[in-house]
């Protein structure tokens, strides 16, 4: 009995961290690497809770099911059960509730000197990526879904917002969204740590083309990046309304 | 309650209609507008129209038939908000006869999107129209509730001997009182930005979109309670009857009903975690704390159904598929409360999976848990268990095949409201399997459809207490005649009925 309460705990966890908790993405960012940690421990605390609550509600199931006209002992109440079922509960969300508000910090924290920033601007139905100090203004539609290029492992800041109705900016890949919301200046820190691109979308609905309003992220070495900078700051002028780069 | 059902069934094909649309990548069974229109009704109709009216009909019959009252306190106007109720539901659904179709802006109809600039139609300002109705009558119907429940109690039957689901009802009443005249607000404020030149939500005139977001989670996550703390009530009701045992920890589920409510009136801003203007920490620290007394619940029901002798009924079996899916629920929702994780799951089928297990294979499993326990007390006739228990099986396969993958397709990256999606690796099967999950559903209804039906049909009366029932709905005839009783039973428990038929089992006497 003791063993296979083991096993299945054992192969619970196999479980998640096989298929990488919920299938998330492995997380491209510094950020990312501290809210995949917050998704790890709530899943696992899940996974427990979800064992002991299902155990105890499927154990009077088979167990006491009626077998006669008999009445069973007729009690109401155990106090000192009762204090302690409310206790553990809240000992547990506690103990979330510290994680997950350190994680919190770490992710919201904003770099006093970071080493680029992009204004971002949502709208129907696309993006603009505009990187103040430069020309470099990229323009999507629906169509043409433009595309952000940032530097790895070098922190730029976003400053978000819309100039229409809400949306929200969200990098499946990066753990992260944040809404864009007209009068709202959103800023927060991007660090990527692995080369490659990376999809992003709206996920406020907005209207009619919601579903079409997506974007991608391109994370490029240093040097990559600076030659990605000179040749867009010769293209500019051609193609400010240029869409996907 | 009946009128809540038949919307119902409306919701229910939209949904169908939704996962038809999204069972491939790429399907063009309907276009984005009305796609956008499909899944507001749906999930307008599905809260205001089916949910919480359906609780408040069944509080109706059954709160003065609990407390030994011949009706409620004020008959008259509850026939009004029964009418306000209905048109309401009426006007959002006339929307689709009007020019711009109905309103297509989601269930919580954001501003700036839900403004005249940009959502032009009618269908809009039906919907603010609509909802206010039904928003007053909620308003109107907690009134009744909580006069009734203070003054119309039958003598012997003292607070501490209320059945659970008055007292649910009670705390649930307090929390439209205090959530619905926000609602109230902000729809009257949105009418007036749209056609009396305001610009409370305008930023470019120095409104805030913000606000909106504030004024309607302020209503609209007490809503949520509102419609989860009468079917806490129902499944309180129906496990000790089935386990043939008192409710367990009587005094605790009573302050848990109440710890969730007063709790639930400082979360609001969890749904606003991406914003980046609120605090994040505070209402993540309510939220949680919420999962307390909502544990204490489910530990109470654990505590009636061991050592008892278990019915296995229809209505149990929903009450029994309700704690199951309530769970689920109940642990994505703390998961989903914690800022980094919403962070992801926010406005992802994460969540639409996460809402769905507490709405629907919380709140809708209560409803049908109720239907089979409560139908030959309306109607005086017994629905079928054999059928119920098909009707159970199809409705808990189908429910956790369509929204158990929801999860994954939301950590993935598939964001709702979305009326196509790429085909990325998996989602267009996982979306299948949701598809099918789907039609398993529907053909659970459809049994329950044709019980409805026969049993309505049948010439066999139903008992006046088919199930050994507890509380005093139970001691009158089958349905109650008018003014309900002939006749009370003296009340010195909270189950007054039981106590009468079993002396010998009645020792103890609370309150």
């Amino acid at each position: 009995m003791r063993s296979s309460r083991l096993s299945l705990s054992a192969g619970l966890l196999l479980a998640t961290s096989g298929c990488g908790v919920y299938a998330l993405p492995p997380g491209a960012t510094m950020q990312a690497q501290v809210l995949r940690q917050d998704w790890i421990v709530f899943t696992l605390a899940g996974l427990f809770v979800a064992v002991v609550v299902f155990g105890l509600i499927l154990i009077p199931l088979v167990v006491w099911r009626r077998r006669s006209d008999e009445y069973p002992p007729q009690f109401r109440r155990n106090t000192k059960l009762e204090i302690t079922y409310t206790i553990i509960p809240l000992l547990i969300v506690i103990v979330l509730f510290a994680i997950t508000y350190r994680n919190e910090v770490i992710v919201k924290h904003l770099s006093p000197r970071p080493a680029g920033t992009v204004e971002v601007t949502a709208f129907q139905w696309s993006w603009r990526f505009h990187y103040p100090g430069t020309t470099i203004n990229i323009v999507g539609t629906p169509q043409a879904p433009p595309q952000l290029v940032l530097p790895i492992d070098e922190t730029t800041r976003i400053n978000l917002t819309s100039s229409d109705v809400n949306h929200a900016f969200w990098i499946p890949g990066f753990l992260f969204k944040r809404d864009a919301i007209a009068g709202v200046k959103n800023s927060f820190d991007l660090r990527p740590t692995r080369v490659g691109v990376y999809l992003g979308r709206c996920a406020e609905f907005c209207g009619l083309d919601h579903a079409l309003m997506s974007f991608s992220v391109r994370v490029v070495s240093r040097a990559d990046y600076n030659r990605w900078l000179r040749a867009r700051r010769s293209s500019t002028i051609s193609s400010t309304k240029g869409g996907a780069s | 309650m009946c009128t809540s059902i038949f919307y119902f069934f409306l919701a229910g094909l939209l949904a169908l209609v939704i996962r038809a649309q999204l069972s491939q990548p790429g399907m063009m069974l309907v276009g984005p507008h009305q796609y956008a229109q499909i899944f507001t009704l749906h999930g307008t109709a599905m809260i205001f129209l089916f949910v919480v009216p359906f609780a408040l009909g069944l509080a109706n019959f059954l709160i003065p038939l609990q407390i030994g009252a011949p009706d409620m306190a004020f008959p008259r106007l509850n026939a009004f908000t029964y009418w306000l109720f209905f048109f309401g539901g009426i006007t959002i659904f006339s929307g689709v006869f009007v020019n711009g179709g109905a309103a297509a802006s989601g269930w919580f109809a954001y501003a700036p999107l839900s403004e005249i600039r940009i959502s032009t139609g009618e269908g809009q300002d039906l919907w603010i129209i609509g909802l206010l109705m039904t928003s007053i009558s909620g308003i109107l119907t907690a009134v009744n509730f909580i006069t009734t429940t203070f003054l119309y109690r039958a003598p012997g039957m003292t607070m501490w001997r209320l059945p659970i689901f008055v007292w649910e009802m009670v705390a649930t009443s307090l929390l439209i009182l205090m959530a619905f005249p926000s609602l109230a607000a902000v729809l009257a404020m949105l009418f007036i930005d749209r056609h009396l030149g305001g610009e409370f939500f305008t930023a470019s005139a120095g409104g805030n979109p913000v606000l909106y977001q504030h004024l309607f989670w302020f209503f609209g996550h007490p809503e949520v309670y509102i419609m989860i703390l009468p079917y806490f009530g129902v499944i309180s009701e129906i496990i000790p009857v089935f386990s043939r045992k008192p409710i367990f920890g009587y005094t605790g589920l009573v302050l848990s009903a109440f710890a969730i409510a007063g709790l639930s009136m400082g979360v609001w801003a969890h749904h606003m975690f991406t914003t980046g203007v609120v605090t994040n920490g505070f209402f993540a620290a309510i939220s949680f704390l919420i999962a307390v007394p909502t544990g204490v619940k489910f530990f109470n029901w654990v505590g009636t159904m061991w050592r008892g002798s278990i019915v296995f009924t229809t209505a149990m079996l929903f009450a029994i598929g309700f704690m199951l899916n309530f769970l689920i629920g109940g642990i994505t929702g703390v998961m989903v409360a914690s800022p980094p994780i919403d962070f992801q799951a926010e406005d992802s089928y994460f969540l639409v999976a996460h809402f769905h297990y507490v709405l629907g294979g919380g709140s809708l499993f209560a409803i049908f848990g109720a239907i089979y326990f409560w139908f030959p007390k309306v109607f005086g006739k017994m629905l079928s268990e054999r059928l119920g228990k098909w009707c159970f099986w199809l409705l808990f396969i189908g429910f956790n095949t369509t929204f158990f993958v929801m999860q994954f397709l939301g950590v993935m990256g598939m964001p709702r409201r979305v009326y196509t999606y790429a085909a990325l690796p998996g989602w267009g099967n996982l979306n299948l399997i949701a598809s099918i999950g789907s039609l398993i559903m529907a053909a659970g209804v459809l049994v329950f459809v044709w019980d409805i039906i026969t049993a309505s049909l049948s010439r066999k009366h139903a008992p006046d207490d088919p199930w050994g029932g507890y509380s005093l709905e139970w001691w009158t005839t089958s349905p109650p005649p008018e003014f309900n009783f002939v006749s009370l039973p003296p009340i010195r428990s909270e189950r007054p009925v039981f106590d009468a038929k079993h002396p010998e089992l009645a020792k103890e006497q609370p309150g």
